[in-house]
């Protein structure tokens, strides 16, 4: 059995990988990319200690949470999508209209 | 039963300038009728109210108006006389002004504007609180201010206006003065007022004159002085009145006689037991009339503007009223008397002489008598109407004039006995002036041949019906109201209770024990018969001059006379006061301030607004809008609460 304390070193690990994108990156796909991780990060810790104290309540929680980025992703991708329509580009530095 | 309707002697004629100012320009004339109407009102009521209170009550109405404040009428002998004076002088002069400003395009504005003078005057006059008073005293002043500039297309004329309405505003502001100081001295009595009683009502003030400390009364008394100076074009501030002649004629009549100028010299009599209390202020009125009306006096000489001429006059005889009052330090109240008898029988020959001047420019076609000359062939009324108003300006004797211009005189010898001779001085050379100006005026005018192309026709009787009541007041005034006119308003002040001798001892008029004065104490026999002298001779040197051509001004003077030169220009005071003082001490002295009001008062708000607005700027820019630096502050945020926690817990709080 792996002890629960790897999980959430991987967990932190991944989070961390999440942040630091999600803090540095520019680029519209890669942030999504960082959300995920986040997301995921936050998934496997759940799952982990569900299986380490027997209850399904948090690999319960995992799957909803799936079902949550899958839609995060599917409006992210799309307003992406009309984004690179309207502007070339998915740099977020560059699309500011709303900015002062 | 008249007296209940003396708020009417004002609300007539504020009702004719509303109808006028709406409805005159659909009507004949611009319905002057209605100002005419109106003031004719106002003499009629002031006649019944003259009855009524004659010889020895006095009507005074009040309601509250605001906080300590209220708005009265209070009719005594000084006013009464005053209301009679101009609403008779006034009704004669829009008589005469139907007439005279017949198809000129804004006779509707005039007659509106011609009322409210009226309305502000009479309201002026029977006020029965300093305030109340006040404030008509602005309406006059802007009343004039419009008249004045009433043919505003022409530049002279509203440049004129301007400068009558600023050289007065200096007068008032120290007028302003003087109330607020006034006010404070009597509020700091703590008086215990009975209900309908208010610190600025006259019968009040002069109840307490004499608690209020002498150098502040004297403070006061010359700060009224000063309002009184700018309204009644003495000098220094007499410069507006020869220029407001730019207006029509009629209200140069209005101005000079009965309205506006006479403002300043009725509040100085208002106020008489204040300047009476007041150490040295009678001195100072005193000598400023006295000065006005010599100085006025010698450039009347030389002006060649018929309306100019009468002009200076008025400032001169202003002086002399002043100076009638002023003198009352050496006679006490009965001063009063003999200055506005003066200032009556004044109104009653200026407003003839302006309207015989009208009557002629109207005809002549210019204000400039060396175009003149034999106007008197073919305006026979006119020209006699204008002798005896000449002859009375020139105190001959018999004549209104001279009864009230003696008298001055008279008093003003009185003074000199007992104090100083200078007032008694300037004032027999101020006169012997008048007499000779007067009356180059007449002869240029009047005799000897035309000397331009005018019309020859004489006015219509519209305007000569006013010039000759005029006359018979101008001629006969004087000798029959004269004692019986000084002894009624002698009583003016027992109405209130007034202690002139305690307050000739504060003044430092009386000593405490002797008497007043050494009343009639019998004047040398020149004394007595110098104004007989002194009009008569004035008058013969004017003849010889101008009518017999017996001496040619020439002689006496000649282009190159610098003593004429400095009259002509009169006495450099275009070049002294508009030039260089205006011009060159204010402007900049002005400049000055204005730099002040750039660099430090504009600066010190210009950095402050700096300050704040690149504070907010610099503090805009962590709004970037950019939500990954919102994360990173947030992570950054929690990572710094873990640590002071992860601490806080270490150390074992």
């Amino acid at each position: 059995m792996i002890p629960v304390e790897l999980y959430i070193l991987l967990a932190s690990i991944m989070f961390t990988i999440g942040l630091y994108g999600l803090v540095t990156q520019r680029n519209g796909i890669k942030l999504m990319m960082c959300i995920e991780l986040l997301l995921n990060s936050a998934n496997i810790n759940l799952v982990a200690f569900s299986a380490n104290q027997p209850n399904v309540d948090g690999q319960v929680f995992a799957l909803f949470s799936i079902a949550l980025a899958a839609a995060e992703a599917g409006v992210g991708f799309a307003i992406l999508i009309s984004l690179y329509r309207l502007y070339g580009t998915i740099e977020l530095d560059n699309i500011n209209a709303l900015r002062w | 039963m008249y007296a209940d309707y003396a708020y009417l002697i004002v609300a007539m004629p504020v009702l004719a300038f509303v109808l006028c100012i709406f409805f005159g320009w659909h009507l004949p004339k611009g319905g002057g009728f209605f100002t005419v109407l109106a003031t004719f009102g106002g003499l009629i009521l002031s006649l019944g109210i003259f009855k009524e209170i004659y010889p020895d009550k006095i009507v005074h109405q009040s309601i509250p108006w605001f906080a300590n404040f209220n708005v009265g009428i209070l009719i005594d002998p000084l006013a009464i006389v005053m209301l009679l004076m101009v609403t008779f002088v006034v009704t004669l002069i829009h008589t005469y002004a139907l007439g005279y400003m017949d198809g000129d395009p804004g006779a509707a504005r005039y007659f509106a504007e011609a009322a409210l003078f009226t309305a502000a005057m009479l309201g002026l006059i029977y006020s029965d609180n300093l305030l109340q008073l006040f404030i008509f005293w602005e309406l006059v002043g802007l009343c004039s201010f419009l008249l004045i500039g009433f043919w505003y297309r022409k530049p002279s004329a509203a440049a004129a206006a301007k400068k009558a309405f600023l050289t007065t505003r200096v007068g008032d502001v120290l007028f302003l003065a003087a109330l607020v100081l006034l006010y404070n001295n009597m509020a700091s009595l703590n008086l215990a007022l009975k209900p309908g009683e208010y610190l600025l009502q006259f019968p009040v003030i002069y109840a307490h004159i004499a608690q209020i400390p002498p150098t502040q009364l004297t403070f006061i008394a010359l700060c009224l002085l000063g309002g009184a100076v700018g309204k009644s074009g003495q000098f220094p501030l007499h410069v507006w009145l020869p220029d407001a002649m730019e207006g029509p004629t009629t209200v140069s009549a209005m101005i000079h006689a009965a309205t506006m100028v006479t403002a300043g010299v009725y509040l100085v009599a208002r106020m008489f037991p204040l300047f009476y209390a007041a150490p040295n202020a009678l001195t100072v009125v005193a000598l400023i009339g006295a000065f006005t009306g010599l100085f006025a006096a010698t450039m009347g000489l030389t002006a060649f503007d018929i309306k100019r001429v009468l002009a200076f006059s008025t400032v001169s005889q202003l002086g002399f009223m002043m100076a009638g009052l002023g003198v009352g330090a050496a006679v006490g109240v009965a001063a009063v008397g003999v200055s506005i008898f003066h200032l009556i029988g004044h109104s009653f020959f200026k407003a003839l002489l302006f309207l015989c001047s009208g009557s002629v420019i109207h005809a002549v076609g210019t204000n400039d008598m060396r175009e003149m000359g034999g106007v008197g062939k073919y305006m026979k009324w006119t020209a006699y109407t204008m002798l005896i108003g000449s002859l009375s300006l020139a105190g001959f004797p018999l004549f209104t004039g001279f009864f009230s211009k003696d008298e001055i005189i008279k008093i003003a010898y009185e003074y000199g006995v007992q104090i100083n001779y200078l007032p008694y001085i300037m004032l027999i050379c101020a006169a012997t002036l008048t007499a000779i100006y007067t009356f180059r005026l007449w002869f240029v005018a009047f005799t000897g041949e035309p000397r331009s192309d005018y019309h020859k026709h004489e006015s219509p009787w519209i305007m000569i019906g006013p010039l000759v009541l005029l006359a018979v007041f101008a001629l006969g005034f004087g000798f029959f109201a004269q004692s019986g006119f000084y002894q009624y308003l002698d009583t003016n002040f027992e109405h209130y209770g007034v202690d002139f001798h305690a307050l000739g001892v504060i003044g430092g008029h009386i000593s405490e024990a002797g008497a007043a004065g050494g009343e009639g104490a019998g004047e040398p026999f020149i004394v007595k018969i110098l104004p007989y002298i002194i009009a008569i001779g004035g008058i013969l040197v004017a003849m010889l001059f101008y009518y017999w051509h017996k001496l040619d001004p020439g002689l006496v003077t000649s282009e190159r006379d610098p003593i004429r030169r400095l009259l002509l220009k009169g006495y450099y005071q275009h070049e002294i006061f508009t030039a260089w003082f205006a011009e060159t001490v204010v402007y900049g002295v002005a400049i000055l301030f204005n730099l002040i009001d750039i660099k430090i008062v504009d600066g010190v708000l210009n950095k402050i607004s700096e300050v704040t607005v690149g504070f907010g700027g610099n503090l805009r820019k962590v709004q970037t809008g950019v939500v990954q630096n919102y994360i990173t502050a947030v992570v950054l945020g929690i990572v710094v609460l873990v640590i002071v926690i992860e601490i806080g817990m270490k150390v074992g709080l």
